[in-house]
């Protein structure tokens, strides 16, 4: 194996999702999520990792940062090198302009590090608060679509961003219309962490058909641990903190803890995608995906079923395990995004 | 008589970071960032600066009344957490009044750790739309809370009467009339009495005319109206001439003349 070689493949790794809530397992004081959301930030730096994933949710009970790119801001001035994304930020609930010109002044304040990662949302009460209906979010996606290029190209009086054009737009999801937008303004893709390789496959073969350049990025759940017995432990706290996450989604007209059978089902597609292995286990579920055509792996490391010091520590064996392991696998040259 | 220094609008988060350490070293209270055309929304560079600079307030001026005031107050929470505490928060109005002062009170209320209900005229929160079926929530909450328990939020230009009438603080500008604190404040002290008290009363001051006559200024705006801020546009030879020349020279009533004296060379 070549130490080059090792090098490529972790600037296409992006470790996620730093949410800095304080869970019902894992209480953690409000302040102190930021403090150690730079400390980890510093730490993926220094790792050599590609970039780090916030995502948005909002009104929940364990404080899931609601204002990603201010999260975001304050890991820009600590790092110099890093990429900061969102995994996803939801576009369909924010004022287009104002969205426009967070993103903006953060690509400014960080020298052009922003991967603004976009999706939906999908709880009611999120879009009922901010006074928007839901069944307009794709309608405000696009808006938000065609607005943001022109505040970034100076139309509403605003100065240049550092990136040309404005910050990397990423599109969460794989929905037709998901897929439609991306073909359209030739964004790079995160494709959820719940499809298969397969699926996967498909997805970018029909996408290239269509003309589509930009970058194949897929998320993934992982953990590597060598023992039977933790990796079975690990896997059930990620079962217990998505049904935690998931209870409250509508699942097919109604809230998912009231649908036992149809939340059992969501679990599982989870559960069963998650990578929990060892580092051959889960070397070998990333493989596939590169296989499949994926150029850029969004790995979440950080899904609520470790403490600090579990995470800090699984950050390291990522860093050192899987790069020598995918040497062989295909890896896309150039930057991506 | 307390300090903010206002950093350059057009400055790069590098020269920022250091007239936010001048005005730390030189003993001043914090910084000011204004909205501008290079820093669209000054919360980014608030929570950037706040990875870079302890102890001292960080201070954003932006425009209220159009954005979603829920939204602009998610922002201020997280911004204010990603500071530990030390976000200043002044509002400037975007477009009608009535429209700023019905967001002061909506984004006042998501600040606090209350499941709330708001019904203005312009926004509702929850809304309540029949549209979003699983949406129908009573009372909806910001989450997560500030980390100050009460983020002070300050009425700046034509948004300082309605700030007044809420007993928070003012910024007058440089250009308001020479009154512009004391007459508005007289009037909200009337209204509100012992609810006025302690609301800051900051005003845009300048450095340009010398020292002696930013403390004339200084000193007869407190005595005037109790001006107890002072917001100063400059950077790390400002901050200097602050810390070391102005702010000395305006902590109490009066000092006695041969004090003044002894710092003199050391001003020079």
């Amino acid at each position: 194996m070549s130490v080059q070689r090792d090098a490529r493949i972790l600037n296409r790794i992006g470790l996620g999702l730093w949410t800095v809530r304080s869970m019902a397992q894992w209480p953690r004081h409000p302040v102190g999520g930021f403090s150690e959301l730079v400390d980890d930030a510093l730490l993926a730096q220094e790792l050599g990792f590609h970039s780090i994933w916030s995502a948005e949710h909002r009104i929940w009970y364990d404080g899931w940062c609601p204002a990603p790119l201010l999260a975001l801001a304050h890991v820009a001035g600590a790092t110099d090198r890093l990429r900061l994304g969102t995994a996803v930020l939801l576009a369909s609930q924010h004022d287009p302009i104002s969205l426009a010109r967070t993103a903006a002044t953060l690509d400014r304040v960080s020298g052009g590090r922003l991967d603004l990662g976009i999706g939906l949302g999908h709880r009611d009460a999120e879009f009922d608060t901010l006074g928007l209906r839901r069944d307009r979010r794709g309608r405000m996606m696009d808006r938000a679509l065609e607005l943001m290029p022109r505040v970034w190209a100076g139309e509403y009086g605003d100065a240049p961003p550092v990136q040309p054009g404005g910050p990397a737009i990423w599109m969460g999801g794989m929905a037709p219309r998901v897929l439609e937008r991306a073909v359209a303004g030739n964004y790079s893709l995160l494709l959820p962490q719940t499809l298969s390789a397969g699926r996967i496959g498909a997805v970018i073969e029909d996408v290239r058909a269509r003309g589509w350049s930009a970058t194949a990025g897929a998320m993934r759940d992982l953990w590597i641990e060598d023992d039977p017995g933790r990796a079975a432990e690990m896997r059930r706290r990620l079962e217990q903190g998505f049904t935690e996450e998931a209870g409250w989604w509508v699942l097919q007209g109604r809230r998912a803890f009231d649908a036992p059978e149809l939340l059992d089902r969501q679990l599982h597609r989870v559960s069963d995608a998650a990578l929990i292995g060892s580092a051959d286990e889960v070397a070998e579920g990333l493989r596939a995906l590169l296989h499949a055509g994926v150029e850029f792996l969004c790995l979440r490391i950080n899904i609520d079923i470790a403490d600090h010091s579990e995470l800090r520590e699984q950050m390291r064996r990522v860093a050192a395990e899987l790069p020598p392991r995918l040497a062989d696998a295909p890896v896309a040259t150039g930057a991506p995004g | 008589m307390r300090f903010l220094l206002e950093a350059p609008a057009d400055g790069d988060l590098d020269e920022t970071t250091a007239v936010a350490r001048a005005a730390h070293s030189n003993g001043l209270d914090g910084v000011l960032i204004r909205q501008s055309r290079w820093s669209p929304d000054p919360l980014v560079t608030v929570a950037a600066l706040a990875a870079r600079v302890a102890e001292i307030r960080i201070a954003a001026e932006l425009e209220l009344g159009e954005q979603h005031p829920f939204e602009v107050a998610e922002n201020v929470s997280v911004t204010d957490l990603t500071t530990g505490g030390r976000l200043i928060l002044v509002a400037r109005p975007a477009g009608s009044l009535q429209d700023y002062a019905e967001a002061l009170d909506l984004l006042r209320t998501a600040l606090t750790p209350r499941p709330f209900r708001f019904e203005g005229s312009r926004w509702q929160v929850p809304a309540n739309l029949p549209e979003n079926e699983f949406g129908q929530e009573r009372l909806v909450r910001l989450t997560p809370a500030p980390a100050q328990p009460v983020l002070p939020v300050w009425g700046a230009g034509a948004g300082r009467g309605p700030a007044l009438e809420r007993g928070l603080g003012h910024l007058a500008d440089e250009d308001d009339p020479p009154d512009a604190l004391g007459t508005a404040h007289e009037r909200a002290a009337t209204v509100l009495g012992p609810a006025a008290i302690g609301a800051p009363r900051a005003r845009r001051e300048r450095l340009a005319d010398g020292t002696e006559a930013l403390v004339a200024r200084l000193l007869a705006g407190r005595e005037e109206f109790g001006q107890d801020w002072a917001v100063v546009a400059g950077g790390v030879d400002e901050a200097a001439v602050i810390g070391r020349q102005v702010r000395p020279r305006v902590q109490l009533e009066h000092l006695h003349p041969s004090l003044i004296a002894l710092w003199e060379p050391a001003a020079r």
